[in-house]
Parts: C-alpha cells; sequence; structure tokens
C-alpha cells in the first residue's frame, strides 16, 4: 500500500493511467458530435444557405472537462484509494504482558470490537516475542505467562460473566497475583467500582498499566414493576451526554408457543440525564406470556430484564343474574365488584361455558340462582381443579329453591326459605352490624367499621357443619360469609348483595380488603428476606453476560432468603426461580445497583476502541464518474439539440437529478389530506353517500341529500353543509350521523378492513340506510338483483333482528307525524331494528318505551334519492308519480328524510315526550 | 377474388376515413350560421321574399290568388333572388403537408382538409356548387358532392412540394387555395394569374407547423423534406434561424403581394390555432365581405 498523507492505495500503478489524459482530450476535441436527422418541410427555404462558421463543430471545453473529470475519477477509483489506513503501532513494550479484563456484563456491549482489538493485541506482542497471560476479574485465578500464540484461541476465556467483581473478587485475584514484572492491559467495563484503586496500585507496583475501555455509555435495564395498568420500564445509562432514543423490546411466545417480539416501546434519554422511563401496556393474554424485556441493539445480561409473577393479575369472572340495559348504573350487581377489581384484576366477562376454557382464577356469581346442568358441571370440575367460585345473594337466591332441602354442590351452606329483613320500614329492630372476624377466618385482623350495616341477607340452616364454614357474621351471631372447600378449590358465598341493596358493605373499605384476602384480587409485591425463610427456589432459565436466557440444567438450588439478598456471583446467577406457586426473577441490575463512570487517573494512558477507521473511498470515486458521466448525458443532448423544449427539459432533468439523489416524501401528504377531510366534515353536521361506483347512482345520491339538506335547512333548526361522499375504503366514518347507501347490483364489496370501520360506526350509534331502490325489498325472499346484493352487502356487519317499521316507531313522530315512507317509489315496508320483546305499550296510548339506541339500520327500496334530488339551482331532478298527486309525494319523502336526521340526531328523545303532559300534570299545571 | 377482397378493404378502410372527416367538417360548419348568404332582394329563388301589388307588365300567371282574394288589389308572390355560385378548391395533397412537428398538433394536410371539407359543407348548405380544380370533380350541389370531396381529400399525392392545378377554371367562379406554399412559387403564380384572366377571385389560406414559424432547432442536424428529395445538412442549425425566418417572410410577403395583384385575399393559418377562427376567415372571404 502507497500512502498519501491519510490516503493511501491498493493499486497505485494504475493510477499512471492518468498519463493518458491529455491524448484521449485531443481525440475527444476532434471528434464533432453525430448529427440529428429531421424531417422539416421548410427545408426548401433553407436550401442554399451556408455554416457561418466552422468551430461549432468542436465539443466545448467545459463538456471535455466533464469528461476528463469522469475518467479521472474512475482511474482514481480503481486505484483503490483508502482513507485511514491501519497502520502498524509501534508502540510495544517489552517483558511479559498481563491481559485483564473485568468480564462484567458491562463489558458485553461491544465485545465482537473488544476481541478484534484483543487480537491485535496478542499477534503484536507475539511478533515482539512477549509472554502474555489472560486473566477475568469476576472469576479470579492465577495468571499464567505464555506464548502469546497460545492465547489467540482462547480469548473466550476473558467473555464477559452476568454478575460484577466484587471486593472479594478483587482480593482473590490480589492473593495470586505474585510478585514477578510484567506489563498490564486493562480491559475495563467503564464502570465506576471502589475495588479499582487498590487493584491499580498493585499491578502498577509490577509494571506499566495501560486501560482500553469503550466511550460509550453502559446502559441497563431496571425490572419491569406493574404500574397503572402499564408496565413501567426505567432505562438507566452510566453516563450523561447526548439525547439518545432507545427501543425496549418484550419478548415472549405468541399464541403457537414460538418466541418473538411482543411489543416496543421507546424511551428518551434527556441531554445529560442517566435514566429514561417508559411504560407499556399490553392485554393481560400478552402480558402473561412475557418473558424477558431487553433494550433493543444493545448486548449485555443489564440490558435484559427478566419479569416474574409480579406482572400477571389475578383474572376474575364477573356472572350477574340480571343484566339489563334498562337498569340504573347503581343498581348493577356488578357495579361494586367491577371498581374494587378493577386496579388489581383483569376482569372478564361473558357466558359462563366461555370463559371457563379461559381458567380465570376466580369467579364471582352474583345473584345467580340456577345454572344450566351443563354449566353447573364444568364449574363443578373447574372449582375442584383448584379454582375459586364467590358467590353473592341477591333477590333470585333468596327467591330460588337452591339448597334448600339439601346442599348444592356448588352453596356452602343450606339456606332457609324467604332469607330476613332487620332494621327496614315493615320489619322491627336496628340494621345488623358486623362482629370482629375470629382467628380462623381469613379476615382475621381486619378492622370492622361502625358504619357497616345490614339490612337484609339470605339465612343459613343450623346445620352441624355450620359454624366451621362461617368466616364472617353479624354482631347477633348469623352467617354472613361462609365458605366450603371443594377439591382442590373453594366455594365462598357472602349473605348479601354485590350491590348496596341489602348491605352497606359494598360501600366500605373492608369490601375490597376482603376480596383481597379471599385471593380474587392480587397484590403482588417483591417479597423480602423474612417471607422467604426456609424455601428453596430451583433455578429455571439463566441469563449469561451476553443477556441470552438458556436453561438451567442441574443447577443446585438456591435458599430463598439468598435468592433476594445474595449479591451475583458464580453461585447465584441471573435468571429467573421457581418456588411453590410462584416465580422469582433475579435481575442483574436492580433499581438500587449503581451506575457511574469508571474514574481513571491522569497517568494511566486510557485508549478508545474506535481507532479511525480504514474507509475505502473506491466507492465513492466510482459513483462520482457515474454521476458526471450522467450529467454529461445530460449536456450531450441539450448541446446537439435533441434536448428540446426548455422547461420541459430542464425539469426532466431537474427530476432525474432528484431521482438519483433523494427518495421523495409521501407519507406526510396523506395524513394532511386525512385531517383536511376531518376538518371539513366536522365543522358543521353533514350528510354522507357511500360511493357506489357507479356515477350516475353516486351523482344522483348526492343530489338527494342536497336536497335533502336544503330542505332541512329551511324546515327545521339542523343546518347541514353539502353533503359528503365517503368512501369506505379511505374515509373516517365516525363524522356523519347518517350514511346513505345505495344499493347496485355491481358495487365491489368492502374489504374486511371497511367492514370493521362500518361495524364500529353502528356500534358508536351512527345509522346507515339501506336503499335497493327497486321497491322490491320486503318481499319474502327478495329476490331482485338489488336484495341479493344488499343480503351479501350486510351480512358481515353487526345487525340486530329487524323488523317493520311498527306504527308507534319512534320515526314516525320524530318532526312530522308519519305513517308512509315514500321516495320515488312508495312501498309501504321499511325495515328497522326490533324493539325488544319485553317493550311494553304504555298506558294504552301507542307509544312503547323503545330501546334507547337509535336503529342502526334502515332498510327500504323507495329510491329516497331520487325523491330528494335537486340540482344546483334546487330544481327537482327526477320525476316522482305525476300532477300533484307526485308532488305530494316528492313531500311525504322530504318529511321522512327529515324526520330520519330528527331520530339520528335526538334519539327516542320523541318518544319520551309522551310524558310530557303527565310531568306537567304533575307539576302542577 | 383474392384481388377483389385486398380492394374491398382498401375501399372499407378508406370509406372509413371519410365520415370522420365529413362529421368534424360539418361540426366545424356548424359553428358558422349561415345568414349572410341570401341576396336580400327578390329574384329567382325557392323562398318567399315579399308580396307587391301588381304592375303594368306582370302577366296573369305571376298574381297569387290566395293572395289578391283577401283584398280588392291583386298582389304578385316575390321570390328571393337566388343564384348558385361555383366555387373550385385546391388543396395541397403533397408530402409536405404531412408533417406535424409535435404528436399534439395536427398535420397541416389534415387541417387543411378539415378546413376545405368545412367550408365546402358550409357552401352546400347554402346552396352553391362545390368542385375541385382540374377538371377532376367538377362544381356541383348536394351531400353526395361533399361525399366525392372527402374522397378526394383524403387522396395523398407522393410528389414533396404540391402545384395548383389552373386548368378548367371555370370564368367568374370563386376560388379557395390550401397549402403551405413552401414549394416553388412559379405555379402558384401562373395559376393565379390564369385565375385573375378569366376573372376567378378567391382566397388562398397558408397552413403551417408552428415549428416552421419558430425553428426551434439547434446542434448539428440534417434537415430533410418529408418526401426525402431534398436534403440539407448544417453543424449549427440555430445559426440558420435568422436567415430562415427571413426567407420565410420574404414568401409570405411575396404570396401577399401577388394576391393584392390578382385581387385574392391571403392568409396565414398555424395549426396550433383555432381552425375555427381559421374557417371563419375563410367563409368571410369567400363571401366577399369587406375587402
Amino acid at each position: 500500500m502507497t500512502l498519501f498523507g491519510t490516503i493511501g492505495f491498493t493499486a497505485p500503478w494504475l493510477l499512471a493511467a492518468l498519463a493518458a489524459l491529455p491524448l484521449l482530450w485531443l481525440l475527444l476535441r476532434a471528434v464533432p458530435p453525430a448529427p440529428i436527422r429531421r424531417r422539416f418541410p421548410g427545408v426548401a427555404l433553407l436550401l442554399g444557405l451556408a455554416d457561418a462558421e466552422q468551430v461549432s463543430d468542436r465539443t466545448p471545453w467545459w463538456l471535455m472537462l466533464l469528461r476528463m473529470l469522469a475518467v479521472a475519477a474512475v482511474i482514481v477509483g480503481l486505484a483503490g484509494p483508502v482513507l485511514n489506513p491501519e497502520e502498524d503501532a509501534a508502540e510495544a513494550g517489552r517483558g511479559p504482558l498481563l491481559i485483564l479484563s473485568d468480564g462484567s456484563w458491562g463489558a458485553a456491549g461491544d465485545w465482537s470490537a473488544k476481541e478484534d482489538a484483543l487480537e491485535a493485541v496478542l499477534a503484536e506482542a507475539g511478533r515482539a516475542g512477549r509472554t502474555v497471560a489472560l486473566a477475568r476479574l469476576t472469576t479470579p485465578g492465577a495468571p499464567v505467562f505464555q506464548a502469546a500464540d497460545a492465547w489467540r484461541g482462547r480469548l473466550a476465556d476473558l467473555a464477559p460473566q452476568p454478575w460484577t467483581p466484587d471486593g472479594e473478587d478483587v482480593e482473590a485475584f490480589l492473593a495470586e497475583l505474585g510478585d514477578g514484572e510484567f506489563d498490564t492491559l486493562w480491559l475495563s467495563d467503564g464502570l465506576a467500582r471502589e475495588s479499582r484503586a487498590r487493584l491499580l496500585d498493585a499491578l502498577e507496583a509490577r509494571g506499566r498499566v495501560r486501560v482500553m475501555q469503550s466511550d460509550a455509555a453502559v446502559l441497563a435495564l431496571e425490572p419491569p414493576v406493574f404500574e397503572d395498568g402499564a408496565i413501567a420500564l426505567t432505562a438507566r445509562r452510566s453516563a450523561g451526554g447526548a439525547p439518545r432514543e432507545i427501543t425496549i423490546a418484550a419478548h415472549g411466545r405468541d399464541p403457537a408457543g414460538a418466541p418473538r417480539v411482543l411489543a416496543r416501546a421507546t424511551a428518551d434519554f434527556a441531554a445529560g440525564g442517566t435514566t429514561a422511563e417508559t411504560a407499556l401496556s399490553l392485554p393481560a393474554e400478552l402480558r402473561a406470556r412475557l418473558t424477558w424485556f431487553e433494550i433493543e441493539g444493545v448486548r449485555g445480561a443489564g440490558a435484559v430484564a427478566l419479569p416474574d409473577d409480579s406482572l400477571r393479575r389475578r383474572e376474575v369472572a364477573l356472572i350477574a343474574g340480571r343484566e339489563d340495559r334498562e337498569g340504573l348504573e347503581l343498581l348493577s350487581p356488578l357495579y361494586y365488584l367491577e371498581n374494587a377489581l378493577e386496579p388489581t384484576a383483569e376482569l372478564l366477562d361473558g357466558a359462563l361455558t366461555d370463559i371457563l376454557p379461559a381458567n380465570p382464577d376466580a369467579i364471582v356469581l352474583a345473584d345467580v340462582a340456577t345454572l344450566a346442568p351443563a354449566a353447573q358441571e364444568s364449574l363443578t370440575e373447574w372449582i375442584e381443579g383448584g379454582g375459586l367460585l364467590l358467590r353473592f345473594a341477591g333477590p333470585r337466591l333468596a327467591a330460588s329453591d337452591v339448597s334448600r332441602e339439601e346442599e348444592a354442590t356448588l352453596m356452602p351452606v343450606r339456606l332457609r326459605a324467604g332469607g330476613r329483613t332487620v332494621g327496614g320500614a315493615m320489619s322491627w329492630g336496628e340494621p345488623k352490624a358486623l362482629a370482629p372476624f375470629g382467628e380462623e377466618s381469613p379476615f382475621h385482623g381486619l378492622d370492622v367499621p361502625d358504619d357497616v350495616t345490614v339490612t337484609a341477607q339470605v339465612m343459613a340452616q343450623p346445620d352441624p357443619g355450620l359454624s366451621e364454614r362461617v368466616i364472617a357474621q353479624l354482631t347477633d351471631g348469623t352467617p354472613l360469609v361462609t365458605r366450603k372447600a371443594l377439591g382442590q378449590g373453594q366455594v365462598v358465598l357472602f349473605h348479601v348483595t354485590a350491590n348496596a341493596e341489602w348491605s352497606s358493605l359494598p360501600l366500605s373499605g373492608l369490601f375490597v380488603q376482603m376480596l383481597e384476602r379471599l385471593a380474587v384480587s392480587s397484590a403482588v409485591a417483591q417479597p423480602e428476606p423474612g417471607d422467604l425463610e426456609g424455601t428453596v427456589w430451583q433455578p429455571q432459565q439463566l441469563l449469561d453476560g451476553f443477556g441470552r436466557l438458556a436453561d438451567a440444567g442441574t443447577r443446585p438450588g438456591v435458599p430463598g432468603p439468598e435468592l433476594v439478598s445474595a449479591p451475583l456471583g458464580p453461585d447465584l446467577r441471573p435468571g429467573l426461580y421457581a418456588g411453590e406457586d410462584r416465580a422469582l426473577a433475579r435481575n442483574v441490575v436492580q433499581a438500587d445497583t449503581e451506575l457511574a463512570p469508571a474514574v481513571w487517573p491522569e497517568r494511566i494512558a486510557v485508549e478508545g476502541l474506535d481507532r479511525p477507521q480504514e474507509t475505502p473511498l473506491g466507492g465513492a470515486f466510482l459513483l462520482a464518474a457515474l454521476a458526471l458521466l450522467l450529467a454529461d448525458v445530460i449536456a450531450s443532448l441539450a448541446l446537439s439539440g435533441r434536448l428540446r423544449g426548455g422547461p420541459a427539459g430542464a425539469a426532466a432533468a431537474a427530476l432525474l437529478a432528484a431521482l438519483v439523489l433523494a427518495p421523495a416524501p409521501g407519507a406526510a401528504q396523506e395524513d394532511a389530506d386525512a385531517d383536511a377531510f376531518a376538518l371539513a366534515a366536522t365543522k358543521e353536521v353533514a350528510l354522507a353517500h357511500v360511493v357506489t361506483g357507479d356515477p350516475e347512482v353516486d351523482r344522483m345520491a348526492r343530489a338527494g341529500l342536497r336536497g335533502l339538506s336544503e330542505t332541512l335547512f329551511f324546515r327545521t333548526s339542523v343546518e347541514p353543509a353539502e353533503p359528503f361522499s365517503v368512501d369506505l375504503e379511505t374515509d373516517e366514518l365516525a363524522f356523519f350521523p347518517l350514511l346513505y347507501w345505495p344499493v347496485t347490483p355491481e358495487q365491489p364489496t368492502p374489504s374486511a378492513e371497511a367492514y370493521t370501520k362500518l361495524n364500529e360506526y353502528l356500534r358508536s350509534g351512527g345509522m346507515i340506510l339501506f336503499d335497493t331502490r327497486d321497491a322490491d325489498v320486503a318481499g319474502f325472499g327478495a329476490s331482485s338483483p338489488n336484495g341479493r346484493k344488499l343480503q351479501s352487502l350486510a351480512r358481515p356487519l353487526d345487525i340486530p333482528p329487524l323488523e317493520p317499521v311498527p306504527e308507534d316507531h319512534v320515526l314516525t313522530r320524530t318532526f312530522y307525524l308519519l305513517q308512509d315512507f315514500p321516495g320515488r317509489h312508495a312501498r309501504r315496508d321499511v325495515w328497522v331494528e326490533a324493539a325488544p320483546a319485553d317493550a311494553e305499550r304504555i298506558e294504552g296510548m301507542p307509544f312503547r318505551d323503545l330501546n334507547d339506541n337509535v336503529t342502526p339500520v334502515v332498510i327500504g327500496g323507495n329510491d329516497w334519492a331520487a325523491a330528494w334530488a335537486v340540482n344546483e339551482q334546487g330544481d327537482p331532478l327526477y320525476p316522482v308519480g305525476s300532477g300533484y298527486g307526485g308532488e305530494r309525494q316528492r313531500e311525504l319523502a322530504y318529511r321522512f328524510g327529515v324526520n330520519l336526521v330528527m331520530h339520528v340526531l335526538t334519539g327516542n328523545y320523541k318518544s319520551d315526550q309522551v310524558h310530557v303532559p303527565a310531568l306537567l300534570d304533575r307539576l302542577g299545571q | 377474388m383474392s384481388d377483389a377482397l385486398a380492394l374491398r378493404a382498401r375501399a372499407e378502410a378508406e370509406a372509413g376515413a371519410l365520415p370522420p372527416l365529413l362529421a368534424r367538417a360539418d361540426q366545424l360548419a356548424g359553428t358558422v350560421l349561415l345568414g349572410s348568404h341570401g341576396r336580400r332582394r327578390a329574384g329567382m329563388g325557392d323562398d318567399f321574399w315579399q308580396y307587391r301589388p301588381m304592375v303594368a307588365g306582370d302577366t296573369a300567371r305571376m298574381v297569387d290568388w290566395r293572395r289578391s282574394a283577401r283584398s280588392d288589389e291583386r298582389f304578385v308572390r316575390e321570390r328571393e333572388w337566388q343564384v348558385a355560385q361555383s366555387v373550385l378548391m385546391w388543396v395541397d395533397q403533397a408530402a409536405s403537408m404531412r408533417f406535424a412537428s409535435s404528436p399534439d398538433l395536427p398535420e397541416k394536410a389534415d387541417r387543411a382538409r378539415l378546413l376545405a371539407l368545412a367550408v365546402a359543407v358550409l357552401l352546400v348548405r347554402g346552396g352553391e356548387r362545390v368542385g375541385l380544380t382540374g377538371g377532376e370533380l367538377p362544381p356541383r350541389r348536394g351531400e353526395v358532392q361533399l361525399m366525392r370531396l372527402a374522397e378526394a381529400f383524403s387522396r395523398e399525392a407522393i410528389e414533396d412540394y404540391g402545384a395548383p392545378e389552373a386548368r378548367a377554371m371555370l370564368p367568374q367562379s370563386s376560388a379557395v387555395f390550401l397549402s403551405d406554399f413552401l414549394g416553388d412559387p412559379a405555379p402558384v403564380e401562373a395559376a393565379l394569374g390564369k385565375a385573375a384572366d378569366r376573372g376567378v377571385r378567391g382566397v388562398m389560406l397558408q397552413v403551417l407547423d408552428p415549428a416552421e414559424e419558430a425553428f426551434p432547432f439547434r446542434g448539428r442536424t440534417i434537415f430533410e423534406s418529408v418526401g426525402r428529395s431534398l436534403a440539407h445538412e448544417t453543424l449549427k442549425a440555430d445559426d440558420l434561424r435568422a436567415r430562415y425566418l427571413e426567407r420565410l417572410a420574404e414568401r409570405k410577403a411575396h404570396l401577399a403581394a401577388l394576391c393584392e395583384a390578382t385581387g385574392w385575399r391571403y392568409q396565414c393559418h398555424h395549426t396550433d390555432q383555432s381552425a375555427q377562427s381559421a374557417l371563419l376567415w375563410l367563409w368571410q372571404g369567400m363571401d366577399g365581405g369587406p375587402e
């Protein structure tokens, strides 16, 4: 290699070709550009015109220069220029060399770079004929000096271990050190330790000491903590510095059991800051499958944190006897339970048979009297397998015959008929308070507040075994909570309701504490050493120094207190340990682990790992040559007149340059469009129709909605903006109260994402007006093409049961009183969501207490848009009927539209208006 | 049989070009309102002009009895004077006309045919007789003549530059010449002289491509005529521009002077301009508008 300053050439003799450049200059200069043949009728006028000068057939000098530069760049590029070529470091010492590694996890980050550096040091020592010894502080041993070559394959002996050397390790090493003279190369991990100074003194007494350590700060991840429904992750670094963003990956197993990254979160180190925090919100199912967290792109056991049971929360299924939508929230049997359990447990909702396969930790039955035989059987099986069934009494249980004659499997006691009521308006006595908890009770030690009173309860039959099963009772000795074991699980019955109807217990803090004691809810904190006295924990999976998790194999168990408090070392490696009923993780970095950069005295030479890197420049030169040749092509074209049309040509050249130089941004534009759409759609109320792809139908739908909007504007306080045409695939639907969807047989079926969006829209209170436009929707087996298309379109939609609009439907009276809903056709049948089976007519009037929700769909075939459609001037576009009757029909169509929009916007408000006379009457008017 | 089949196929292809050309010409002609053509005085014709009282010299056959029965006087029904004019056309079909400098522009020949046929449509609608110079297609009236004209216009000549055919010019008729007039000016001079001798007046529209007007060429170039009979090489085309434009202006001035001398009217039209303005000019020039 030949050197010119900091640039060297791998093939310098190629540079001789530069001498040929002047020759090329002459050659190129002599050859004029090739002519273009053009057809041109005006040539007749050109005949006889001679060229004024003969000079212009030479290539201009700047183009020549461009070509010369390109050729020169090719030659130089091929000669293999290299920036900062590796020089031979000639700074060698004499005598034996000790290579001492801290061997802690902090050095794992750039271990391969360190290995390379060590290879170089070993090679150099070999050339100088020095003997070398390798030692690692984390596994102290006597240094053995051998020929350097003997060590070359054994650099792995210095590999990082997942713990840090402490004072004892250093003492052990010093004891083995001997008195010989040697130089030292100390491979430091960059972390401050108290023992360093003493070791340094001892080494300096024996020879020169050099230190090699990475400039990068050491990153570490603290154990994850579950806080406020999210996993709080804290990363730290040993030294502050420039702001830095790190990504923390949560590894786990996917449902198939294959390891993969389940989630990622980013955390930011502020400038100069040493901690970065982030939170990861994961659903319970994912959380249960987590195996470890790591800072992405950082090697080392410190950048890995293992979660244990502290991230798991108990899963509790809540099942109530009556779930009625019309009921008031505070009377819901589950309201207090949900509030009590929400902070500490995962709540499952659903049918019992669906929940059991999910194997929750506890199931709560609130006022459920009987279960289907199959459900009861599987529930019993689940309890016997270790489940906890928590039951609450209530009116249904009190009224049923469950556990009356003989004890039911799923009840802890037999019950007396009817229960009792104390302290009510129709009974003697005062409400009863709770008695203090007995010593055998799991609630022992909880304070009983005075204000907890019970006014009603179900009574237990005084059986012989009753007293064993009572775990809480009232002051008069009647059982309040009873329990029995069933297989490995247990059944617990609260003799009061789970809401505040029968007692004030659910209102008190005691309720929450009782649930905690019953282990329905879980609060798993890091155990104290004392808690684990006498237990032995088996290692399951252990970390190595690089942060890789491996099976523990046959390593011996660790006593509990030691696991929590002892420092990490060869005998206590970080990893996952399993106890009787839970797992504990021992992490490399704890919340109190100190991370500070190592400080070395001035006299010690500290080398970084990154010497000036060798940078081959050949590629850059060849790229430059390519760019120059490209410029030459454009310039030559322009010069010979082939690049005609000034601006267009320049634009093409600019475009070419842009393509070569940088990719164009595109995503930002989309965001801006979406924002603009959202702003336009939400500034005012706007109606919208679905784009069908048939331009005629789309135009009609838009014109129809315009007509309806104008009618609304003139007649009502609803003042809609210009209607929108909505593309289901791309546009957000949530902004529109009403979507008009004309059905054509040819329209494409929306994609799965679009259906997800539509269902979301329907669930959140939107309404779709389906119009088959053929007046033939209600016939049984709807056989028109539009009807069939409607069926296929609506199949994936979340549509409730339907019925033809009943005569007392709120749609018939939201603004106008209507009985028919004609459009361009006047068929009667229009379908809306069916009323609940138990809806009743009120006070004999044709009003029903209909469901609160607006009907999510209205389906008909009367081609309303055509009847509504107006042009820009407000004139109707399509004929309806004939003569006066037709105009009347159009008017009714408008009225239907007005009613529909009113219905969407006001819900069942007009339905409630039936009560106004009664209300006024009560107010004394 | 194969000959007959090939002929048939060619005929179909040729005929296929006619209706669109006719349709376009019709459409273009539709933009011009007829109305300035009638002679606006009584004479021979089909259309009613006016009733006038009978004067001495009118024969009894001329009395319109239906009108006269409504009053005591006798009236004569006069018709508007309508004379049919003969218009002869020459549209340059030479190769030089089949040139368009950009794919967005129509060929010169295309524009010239369109204009000529549109004028013919207007003339035929106005009841005039239209034909071609040179006796190939004598002037006739009626829609069929339009078909014949369209067919004649679709024939392409092989020579590079066209020369006007001045034979068989009907005395006192009108003529329309459409060409780029880039070839030898001598035949044009001869034709115009002959026409002037017979009292034929007309219009001459020079159809040019914008490239021929701007000469936007640079660098070393070999210019060829469309038929490749002429070629000229230059090393620096942009150097020639000024001299070329000078020659073009000279040619235009020459043509204008020629027309001036013979009582014709001259106009230059570019294919990137709208055909409609050219048609209006042609129509007014034909109709003997203000000189």
